[in-house]
């Protein structure tokens, strides 16, 4: 991250005898950055405001309005208005009526898993023979704690990566971990890179959100030193996602798919 | 462009003669049939007394009085099942029924009635061979549904009705979606007992369902009350209808259902069959060419309802894009019928079911079409 993402404040600092201490502390950078598609905006972000081409790419390929590159004509960022306008080929108004609508069943069934249309319709189960060895996803996750430098000045954002078992291939942080993954699914989308043989790790929480947009990527491990939500369980049963949580002191929790968690491998 | 494809659950639009018949009674008429002598209570009684008329000549019923107006399907089901069956008694059932039929059967069952199901084929035909060899035992009733709610397939009635008469053992056939496109001669068939409803092929308005019992059958009624006929008795009327017609009836969706059924004898039923049947032959061969999706063909087709799943995605997913993208109306789901979504294959998760009706036109259905191939290509 760049260094002007961080930014200097004065603060008092306290304890239970009462006694002030002024002193410099590095924050974290927040502004709203603005999402338009064609010229039409479609949502606002609070962000750190860093690697925004891939912010944009990655958030309007995972909402469904990229099917691929090719279909990108154009990013135009202006930083100091907070303003990036993708342009993208075809008509996506189809897409956009369907964008954010929740889904609505009859309770005449097993019902969906999903809440959103979008996320129903783009979701599909993940094919992938990777097999790690425990130690490797211990190493990775120890990476991605190591490679944060503004985490350690600031302690003000989440820290995700996308690794394969040998070592972590691209590291993106952020205010927000959403925000955080789309850099991540916008890279990857933009320079084409496979998904099938990488886990992805994140300081966040594992909602059915993260879940949902790893799976419609293609990322068959999704790792976090945190927890998992029960809809994050049930979807990574229902697409075949490895779910891994609660990554601590050399231990952590597999919540489906062990599969893939290959004791026979040294690492 | 808006798309209605639900007409199995109901029929819509419904005719204009239908709206108007329905209005005029509300607006004109009022007054409760076979209550009262003056004008509008004749008016009224002479609405009904048209109204079952029609119904038992598109039923293949020579005496109207046969015929019994209830408020739904449903209830003739539930009048039949428990005016029928005593604890003690054997019921034969198909496994392509609605829970009109299983639920009542399911709480008949904890009352001492033995229920046994009839096994179909994965495409929903009941084994004729297995119900002759489960009617060499005592059995009070068989029930069978004449065409399914899921996928359209016409079970073999007169075959099944022959097996029945040859036991001695009434056949109870639900009519619900048959009722309007397929031809019906209940007694020349030798149906016992016949139930439907007159808001789905016979276009009339919901609230009015239809039950047919054969002279000699002692059904006991589901409940008694004013029926406008020998009122100084305390007990119930032992004559048809009004054995089992208790409280005012349901006058605008009577005068509805007999501008309906008006409707189909002027179209021709046969009219209406080759259209909706054609309708659902041409999207089955549109959709056997859209990758990923599975459909479920019955081996004969009784009416335009058509059935499939887009693979890997619930069908509940697929309905909800439809309408929201789409607004194309279908229904998606167990459609109330688990046993026949658990013979075909397609339990707990459903089927995406298109069922088109006389007025769907090829440009609907081309719409429908459309959108499926978006959502599959969409998918990748």
């Amino acid at each position: 991250m760049p260094l002007e993402q961080v930014v200097s404040a004065m603060v008092g600092i306290y304890d239970r005898s009462g006694k002030g201490l002024d002193q410099h502390q590095w924050v974290i950078r927040e502004r709203p950055v603005t999402l338009y598609l064609n010229g039409r905006e479609m949502v606002t972000l609070l962000c750190a405001g860093h690697h925004l081409d891939e912010l944009a790419a990655g958030f309007f390929y995972a909402e469904g309005f990229l099917r691929s590159p090719e279909d990108i004509l154009g990013i135009d960022i202006d930083d100091g208005a907070g303003a990036v306008n993708l342009s993208a080929r075809g008509d996506a108004s189809i897409t956009e009526g369907l964008w954010q609508k929740r889904t609505i069943t009859s309770g005449c069934a097993k019902g969906s898993l999903f809440y959103f249309s979008l996320d129903a319709l783009l979701s599909k189960p993940v094919k992938s023979d990777i097999r790690i060895a425990p130690g490797r996803i211990l190493d990775r996750v120890e990476d991605l704690n190591r490679l944060s430098e503004t985490y350690r000045r600031t302690h003000g954002v989440h820290n995700t990566a996308l690794a394969d078992p040998d070592r972590v291939v691209l590291f993106r942080d952020d205010i927000g971990r959403h925000n955080a993954v789309d850099m991540i699914v916008g890279h990857v989308f933009l320079h084409g890179i496979p998904l099938r043989d990488k886990m992805l790790i994140t300081t966040g929480r594992l909602t059915s959100e993260m879940l949902i947009k790893a799976a419609k990527v293609g990322i068959p491990v999704l790792v976090s030193r945190n927890t998992a939500t029960s809809l994050a369980v049930e979807l990574a049963v229902s697409l075949g996602v490895t779910l891994i949580g609660h990554v601590r002191a050399g231990k952590f929790t597999v919540y489906n798919g062990q599969e893939r968690i290959d004791v026979g491998l040294s690492g | 462009m808006s798309v209605y494809l639900d007409n199995a659950a109901t029929s819509f639009p419904k005719p204009k003669a239908v709206i108007e018949a329905a209005r005029r009674v509300l607006e004109e008429v009022g007054a409760s049939p076979g209550r009262g002598a003056h004008r509008h209570a004749r008016e009224a009684t002479a609405i009904v007394s048209d109204c079952r008329q029609k119904t038992a000549a598109i039923l293949g019923v020579k005496d109207p009085d046969r015929v019994v107006f209830t408020k739904n399907a449903t209830e003739s089901i539930n009048l039949v099942l428990k005016g029928w069956l005593r604890p003690g008694d054997r019921v034969l059932y198909s496994a392509m029924e609605h829970n009109s039929v299983a639920r009542p059967l399911k709480k008949l069952a904890s009352q001492g009635v033995n229920i046994e199901m009839i096994p179909c084929s994965p495409a929903g035909a009941p084994d004729l061979g297995v119900l002759t060899q489960m009617l060499r035992s005592e059995a009070r009733l068989v029930v069978m549904v004449h065409v399914s709610n899921i996928n359209g397939a016409l079970m073999p009635v007169a075959e099944a009705s022959e097996v029945c008469a040859r036991a001695g053992v009434p056949l109870f056939l639900d009519a619900a979606q048959s009722a309007g496109v397929q031809p019906i001669e209940a007694e020349e068939l030798g149906i016992g007992m016949l139930a439907c409803s007159g808001h789905k092929a016979l276009l009339g308005p919901a609230g009015v369902g239809i039950l047919y019992v054969r002279p000699g059958l002692d059904v006991l009624p589901l409940m008694e009350g004013g029926t406008g006929s020998r009122s100084e008795e305390l007990e119930q009327p032992e004559f048809c209808p009004d054995r089992y017609e208790s409280g005012t009836p349901n006058l605008p969706g009577l005068a509805g259902l007999c501008a309906g059924i008006g409707y189909i004898l002027e179209t021709g039923m046969n009219r209406i069959r080759n259209h909706e049947i054609g309708m659902a032959h041409y999207l089955e061969n549109e959709l056997w060419q859209i990758p990923g999706v599975r459909m479920l063909e019955p081996e004969r087709r009784g009416s335009g309802a058509v059935s499939f799943v887009v693979e890997g995605m619930n069908p509940a997913d697929t309905g909800s894009i439809l309408d929201q993208a789409f607004d194309i109306a279908v229904r998606t789901g167990l459609h109330c019928a688990p046993l026949a979504h658990q013979t075909l294959g397609t339990f707990p998760e459903g089927t995406v079911r298109v069922s088109p009706g006389f007025l769907t036109t090829i440009e609907n259905v081309e719409y429908l079409l459309n959108g499926l191939r978006w959502i599959v290509t969409r998918r990748g």
